[in-house]
């Protein structure tokens, strides 16, 4: 029922392994640091302070800041450069949206004439109320009755996926649910990754072969849920005007409820190893831990997890 | 406490999925299954007892997971009737849990203060219960005795905090090693009372013919004839175990939905549910411990009956007695890993 483990050991501090050397400066290699270094584009990663180049031949960008005419690093990151701009993106932070992204939100506030979405960026999104479809699928102007409805269409609390639509001028991101795809989630559970472990997929919106569904949020949400056929999801002819707003769960068996758990362990796995996400690693994971014959709980156990990392790291 | 907020949606997939005829939980536990529980001794080099415990760590990054330090400190305090000192014989004990805003971002410094103060209640009413008091916690009799502190840190929130707490409680009590102190007297000798009256004669003047042998009727100052403190015999040595170790409860948090119960819940699953129990016990040391159900509390906003209680103490006390043979068993190891370090550290200096 219970089991207690110890914390890994933490590196002990050195006064009692031996004598410490003294600093020698000629141990230091000079760094390189000409074009070739910053045209590496994102394969070497830089840590806080490290010298990145002339702060006269470059200009610091966002990451960066000068100190004796030289740009240095702020953030762990990769380099990118444009031109003569010299920018660090960070390996850990927030989400930076950008016009056209997926994400999937929550709902923290109710205002008027529009939602405040929680999209784990640095401010709260903004989801507008002519930009959501309304029940029964009509274009129209959005009423006084629509406004005092709200609550009807969504609430605190609830999940939804949507496009990243505009910025407002204090940068934060407008949101749109105009298409059938997007809209209030339900039938599963969601699960929370770096941002940076989602990248950009031809879709976002992934079926899983063993009847499970994803929706991989660029913004590090992921929502696995139980497979909607495209049949019977709410068209336009017959628009299901309490479907896309429903609470309410469809029923679902146990196969499907396992598989949902066992895909959540697999991205939180792939997440604490730092494995970007994409379907075909996704469905690779599913296989390979369907064949170990283990409950999904199973997947909690170290040795599991990471015989499931190597094994895709031979795989990939 | 829930203060994640979830969807309608989400909530009823969790209670939906624990409903079932098998019973089906997020993460594919089992509904009495813990998540990995972590517990390092003596972090705190400070404290007379420390531990850090965390509930649910990811294994591979560490990330994650209810994180807990408690530390406990002894400070001496004198006992003297009828002053304003709160020392009273035998010792105090106070416990204090305080969370830090890391673990909770949402909340306003009121909300965390309120959290504070519901935590704080609930562990130092049960664990400073008179039955469960340590007996060596007295330096002097009547003069001099030891203020336990318990301090207990909420570093992060992912559920279960309570069971945390409690584990890290009795796990910080059970490292605590009291100083050993010997009691030093003062008594002053014979011939001095003598002396100090011929001295009171020398400065009233030579006017009056007294006896210097008699005392000064004047001189109404007590001669104190005895002064009582204590040393520490020996600096280095840690002292002995705080008395008691083996009393110290652990809680079992029974999370309530309806036909079924389950242990440490997430976040997501405690906010889903409406009822949950709380079941602290305290077991004897003998091998077959009696356990003594310490306190009970229920929170949320649902309703118990009498039986459905009944029944839960009874499952309740199986899982508390699981987990304390578990904490003791690792408790021991944890002593057996620091004597070893320290020999090693030993060893090394001499080297």
């Amino acid at each position: 029922m219970i089991s207690f483990s110890s914390f890994p050991a933490t590196r002990e501090y050195a006064e009692f392994s031996g004598p410490h050397h003294p600093y020698d400066p000629s141990d230091d290699v000079e760094m390189e640091i000409d074009e070739d270094y910053l045209d590496t584009n994102g394969s070497k990663l830089t840590y806080p302070g490290e010298s990145l180049t002339s702060s006269q031949a470059y200009m610091r960008g966002h990451g960066t800041y000068v100190d004796n005419e030289e740009v240095i690093a702020s953030v762990a990151g990769t380099i990118e450069r444009v031109n003569k701009l010299v920018t660090v993106r960070a390996i850990r932070s927030r989400y930076n949206p950008e016009v056209g992204d997926l994400v999937v939100g929550r709902i923290t506030e109710v205002q008027p004439r529009r939602w405040k979405v929680d999209a784990n960026s640095r401010q709260d999104a903004v989801l507008m109320l002519s930009s959501v479809n309304l029940p029964g699928g009509v274009q129209r102007r959005k009423l006084e009755s629509d406004e005092l409805q709200m609550r009807n269409f969504f609430e605190e609390g609830d999940l939804l996926v949507a496009e990243v639509q505009a910025f407002f001028a204090d940068g934060a991101m407008s949101l749109h649910t105009r298409s059938l795809r997007y809209g209030k989630l339900r039938n599963g559970q969601l699960v929370t990754v770096p941002p940076i472990l989602v990248r950009r997929l031809k879709s976002h919106f992934i079926a899983l072969p063993c009847g499970v569904d994803l929706i991989l949020g660029l913004n590090g949400y992921i929502w696995v849920s139980k497979h909607v056929k495209e049949a019977e999801q709410e068209g336009e002819e017959g628009f299901d005007a309490e479907g896309v707003y429903s609470n309410i769960n469809d029923n679902i068996d146990e196969i499907t409820r396992t598989a949902i758990s066992r895909v959540t362990n697999i991205v939180r796995i792939l997440a604490s190893h730092f494995i970007p996400l994409t379907d075909t690693l996704l469905i690779e994971a599913y296989d390979w831990t369907v064949d170990q014959e283990g409950g999904a709980k199973d997947l909690l156990s170290e040795d599991l997890s990471d015989a499931l990392v190597t094994s895709l790291a031979f795989r990939v | 406490m829930s203060t994640t907020s979830l969807s309608k949606a989400e909530k009823s997939y969790i209670a939906a999925g624990l409903t079932q005829s098998t019973p089906h939980r997020a993460d594919g536990r089992n509904l009495t299954d813990y998540r990995s529980v972590a517990l390092e001794a003596g972090v705190a080099p400070l404290a007379n007892g420390s531990v850090r415990l965390s509930i649910g760590r990811n294994i591979n990054d560490n990330g994650g997971g209810t994180e807990v330090l408690a530390a406990t400190k002894l400070e001496v305090e004198s006992i003297s009737i009828g002053e304003s000192s709160e020392g009273r014989e035998g010792g105090r004990f106070i416990v204090n849990v305080s969370c830090s805003p890391a673990a909770y971002p949402h909340l306003t410094q009121n909300a965390l203060d309120d959290l504070q103060h519901d935590l704080t209640t609930i562990l130092h009413t049960t664990l400073t219960h008179p039955s469960l008091h340590p007996q060596n916690l007295t330096i002097l009799p009547h003069k001099k005795s030891w203020l336990l502190h318990l301090d207990l840190l909420i570093l992060s929130d992912a559920g279960n905090t309570l069971d945390a707490l409690f584990l890290a409680a009795r796990a910080a009590l059970w490292d605590t090693k009291v100083p050993r102190t010997r009691s030093v007297e003062y008594k002053a000798p014979r011939g001095s009372n003598k002396a100090n009256a011929g001295a009171n004669t020398t400065v009233e003047g030579g006017d009056i013919d007294v006896d210097s042998t008699a005392p000064s009727g004047f001189d109404t100052r007590t001669q104190i004839s005895r002064a009582t403190d204590f040393e520490l015999p020996d600096y280095w040595d840690e002292g002995e175990a705080l008395d008691g170790r083996d009393r110290w409860p652990v809680c079992v948090t029974l999370n309530l939905a309806p036909p079924v119960h389950f242990l440490d819940a997430t976040p997501q699953e405690e906010s889903a549910i409406p009822l949950r129990l709380l079941l602290i016990f305290s077991f004897t040391s003998t091998s077959k411990g009696e356990a003594t159900l310490q306190a009970m509390r229920s929170l949320g906003a649902g309703e118990l009956s009498l039986v459905q209680i009944k029944d839960l103490i009874q499952t309740g006390e199986k899982y508390a007695h699981s987990l304390y043979t578990a904490l003791n068993a690792k408790l021991k190891d944890e002593d057996i890993r620091r004597t070893q370090k320290a020999r090693e550290r030993f060893i090394a200096a001499r080297r």
